[in-house]
């Protein structure tokens, strides 16, 4: 990685506004003409503990985190013992810590990496320019800008924009972020990294945005009317950000008192026929699978984002994992078709979001939406979004339908469906098994061919899936084949390798349609590989079983993270050159 | 039937093939009556009308009557309601729940219903046990009732859903009891004209588990409170006052109405300039304007 990315860390403690400097600084990149990934870590408190931020700058194309850092910025005690692991060879640790002292094992790595360390007295300095204490902020953006020999401009016009709204100290501020910008020390030679990697104009202009945005945006995209949710790390920033544009969009937005009666609502609003979003993390969607099982019986269509984060229970509440696959396969009790779906960055978060709705409203089936933590908290950078796609809503126009055509037995299963208002045709969304219009039966004879009916959507919807997507040629030494956020770090893989960095032929291939499963290809491609790879962020290899209960087909091995961190690039890196 | 001269909507309409499935004697009959008298008498057509059932033996009615109808889930059915409400505001919106899944499962969606007031109607079968799963306790069976499970009878306190509701700011409350059809039907036809979340605790006769208060005794004991001349109907205090259940006389009516708070939908900013409704707005949108920003 070390001469493909420039690699920067602000590290602090909660409250300290560690998120707001890298998001800024990440922003003022792109702007610059970088590509940037922005990588965040915090722990579950509003004051204190260790929290970074993670920018990766590059010329081309990233989509993931490396492991290690070329400058990172403390502005807290602890964080510059935390950060210290994480610096590579000859990088730059700078702090403001006064009477700061290492370890004699921490001192012995600064001599062993050559780790460059610089104590910069900003208290000082802030005093000297009668600032406030907050606008250490200030200074270390502007010393990591002066750093990395950017356009001033750029940096001012983007920090205007975030933090221009208090009048009173923008001057003080912008005088501060100059003066960190115009600082003299001895470790800008240090820092030479920058001159390899050549902004591109296009870049300038593209998108920078998180997955839960993404997924807002989608949601906004296909004619999403309601969003019912209950706050829950890491779903909740679309809470936040559904809310903070629904003046704009005229969004119904429901912070609900539980995430049963988010789903409820959503599946209420569902029913009625406009568009109901509810999204949470497992812990609340295991609060929300009766209402799945009830969407499944009533074929009332149901879109639910689960992201994901380590559990069981609490958990590691602020951290990444996607364990929840088999939740999302097996969660409500009783049988019936359902859809799984997988997004993976920002451009999938967007657009599955939209091809959930259609999928739901088409067959009437319960869509689960993954997503992780590191998908929805990370930032992403993409050159736009696509267009809208067009909504396929499935519903029936109710002239000359008969109440009993709401659950009639069809080919594909799927019944027609209008909605209460348009006819006088009237059915029930009977939670008790039902004929056709709806009405309660406990005869064997129809309470096997409703069994038959729901079940068989699953096939119909199964038959028009596309295939999964593959990185890379169609034969290799290794197939590595995942799910959701790993995609992002194999992409990155897959790019450095074909740069010229390894001999090793390697190639990914990625499911956004999880479930019902389409393994055709893969069990074609596998053959055309020496060793098949699972890569999942759980423990059990969930989608490996699911692969193998479906078809009966092993990955040769199974690559897992299940420590709350993302794979870096170097996790794959290392496994490949083993 | 009904006192509406140019009512479109008959009491036919409401009509259902099935047959009713409930005990001889339930007080669900006189309740599906009322429900059906004051549906034709604001004449809301079966095509404009969302019935949602809760489970229990009310909920085995839902496909004894006629509109479009949900059976949902024990517990849940407010909640479910307040979705579907908000989501078409020109479809009457009525949600039944019995005293168990409403005061013990679902009570915490009855209290944030309240507390939001969503443009609703809930009617409340309280029959004081579970009787579908043949006669348990609930939270209004009175305390020391020997009931299969708790055979020395129920030592928790009892639940008051009138006065319970009335501590939690709501905007309509009203009781009535299943014996007496044509005063439901008022009840429930004021209900259904408030506007926010009106909630009505029909008083119901179980003939077979609940021994201790059958229907002789509360015909013995109801009485409307309302057509006492000094009874202010806005006023909360008065209606806390009548709340209880003696042994002596039992208040129903419309007990309490606040015709000041807004309900729900009418007061989120963001769709003030909205005169469609939630279902009628779902069409593909550009997020260009949202965009710029990621810039």
């Amino acid at each position: 990685m070390k001469n493909t990315r420039l690699r920067l860390k602000i590290a602090g403690e909660s409250g300290q506004g560690v998120n707001s400097v890298g998001e800024l600084l990440a922003k003022a990149c792109k702007r610059s003409g970088y590509f940037v990934f922005g990588y965040r870590e915090y722990p579950s408190l509003i004051k204190g503990g260790y929290a970074n931020y993670q920018i990766d700058i590059a010329a081309q194309s990233i989509q993931s985190s490396s492991k290690n850092v070329d400058i990172a910025v403390c502005l807290s005690r602890r964080s510059v013992h935390e950060v210290l692991d994480s610096i590579d060879e000859g990088g730059v640790l700078i702090h403001w810590v006064s009477n700061f002292h290492f370890s004699q094992e921490e001192e012995e790595r600064i001599r062993d990496k050559a780790i460059h360390v610089e104590f910069i007295d900003v208290k000082k300095i802030i005093t000297e320019h009668k600032g406030k204490k907050i606008m250490v902020n200030t200074f270390f953006i502007g010393l990591v800008w002066g750093m990395i020999k950017q356009d001033f401009s750029i940096l001012e016009q983007a920090f205007k924009e975030e933090f221009g709204k208090r009048r009173d100290i923008l001057d003080k501020n912008i005088e501060l972020l100059s003066v960190g910008f115009e600082y003299q020390s001895n470790i800008d030679k240090q820092i030479q990294k920058i001159d390899i990697l050549v902004p591109q104009e296009s870049q300038k202009e593209s998108l920078l945005l998180s997955g839960n945005q993404a997924i807002a945006l989608g949601a906004i995209a296909s004619g999403v009317r309601a969003y019912y949710a209950y706050p829950m790390t890491p779903a909740s920033s679309i809470l936040s950000y559904l809310s903070k544009t629904y003046h704009s969009t005229g969004i119904l937005v429901k912070q609900a008192e539980d995430e049963i009666t988010a789903a409820q609502m959503t599946l209420g609003s569902m029913h009625m026929g406009t568009r109901a979003l509810v999204a949470t993390s497992g812990g609340g969607f295991d609060l929300m699978t009766e209402t799945l099982s009830l969407a499944m019986i009533t074929e009332i269509p149901f879109v639910c984002v689960v992201a994901q984060r380590p559990g069981p229970a609490t958990g590691v509440p602020t951290w990444t994992a996607a364990a929840d696959l088999n939740l999302a396969l097996y969660a409500g009790h009783g049988e019936s078709s359902r859809c799984v779906l997988a997004a993976s960055d920002v451009i999938s978060a967007y657009t599955l979001t939209q091809h959930a709705f259609n999928i739901a409203e088409r067959y009437q089936i319960p869509v689960i939406l993954l997503t992780e933590k590191q998908i929805a908290e990370s930032l992403f950078n993409c050159s736009s979004l696509p267009e809208p796609i067009e909504i396929e809503r499935g519903l029936t126009k109710p002239d000359g339908i008969t109440a009993s055509d709401r659950f009639k037995l069809t080919e594909t299963g799927v019944s027609p469906r209008w909605l209460p208002g348009q006819s006088d045709q009237t059915y029930n969304a009977n939670s008790d098994e039902h004929v056709e219009h709806g009405k309660l039966t406990e005869r064997a004879d129809d309470v096997r061919a409703m069994m038959e009916k729901r079940m068989k959507k699953q096939t119909a919807l199964l038959n028009e899936f596309p295939d999964p997507i593959l990185y890379g040629e169609e034969e290799g030494d290794m197939l590595f084949v995942g799910w959701g956020s790993p995609k992002n770090t194999m992409v990155d893989v897959i790019s450095y390798i074909q740069n010229g960095n390894s001999k090793k032929k390697i190639s990914y291939l990625h499911y956004e349609y999880i479930y019902p499963l389409k393994a055709e290809w893969l069990l074609k491609l596998s053959q055309q590989f020496k060793k098949s790879v699972v890569v999942e962020q759980n423990y059990q290899s969930q989608f490996g079983k699911l692969v193998r209960m479906e078809t009966g087909f092993e990955f040769n091995d199974r690559l897992l993270k299940y420590d709350g961190r993302p794979f870096f690039i170097e996790d794959i890196l290392d496994y490949i050159s083993e | 039937m009904s006192n509406c001269n140019n009512c479109t909507t008959k009491y036919s309409d409401y009509f259902s093939d099935e047959l009713y499935t409930w005990c001889t004697a339930c007080g669900n009959y006189g309740i599906h009556a009322a429900v059906k008298r004051a549906l034709v008498a604001e004449n809301v057509a079966p095509k404009d009308t969302l019935l949602c059932f809760d489970v229990g033996c009310h909920g085995n009615g839902s496909d004894k009557i006629g509109g479009y109808a949900v059976h949902g889930l024990h517990g849940r059915i407010i909640a479910f309601a307040s979705g579907a409400a908000m989501a078409n505001q020109n479809i009457e919106v009525i949600a039944f729940g019995g005293d168990g899944g409403t005061l013990s499962e679902g009570i915490g969606h009855l209290v944030h219903a309240v507390r939001s007031n969503y443009n609703m109607t809930f009617i409340l079968h309280n029959n004081r046990n579970y009787g579908l799963t043949t006669g348990q306790a609930s939270t209004t069976t009175p305390q020391d009732t020997p009931m299969h499970a708790s055979p020395d009878g129920v030592t928790a306190t009892v639940i008051n859903p009138v006065d319970f509701v009335l501590s939690l700011e709501p905007t309509f409350v009203a009781r009535s009891f299943s014996g007496y059809v044509p005063h439901m039907t008022e009840v429930i036809r004021a209900g259904m004209r408030h506007t926010g979340f009106s909630f009505i605790e029909i008083l119901q006769d179980c003939p077979t588990y609940n021994k201790a208060t059958p229907h002789e005794w509360y015909m013995e004991r109801v009485y409307d409170v309302t057509k006492d001349s000094h009874y202010d109907r806005f006023s909360l205090a008065d209606a806390r006052r009548v709340a209880s259940i003696s042994n002596d006389k039992i208040a129903t009516g419309v007990l309490f109405q606040n015709l000041n708070k807004k309900d729900f939908l009418s007061k989120q900013l963001n769709r003030k300039a909205y005169t469609t409704q939630l279902v009628d707005e779902v069409q593909k949108s550009s997020v260009d304007e949202f965009t710029q920003a990621f810039r």
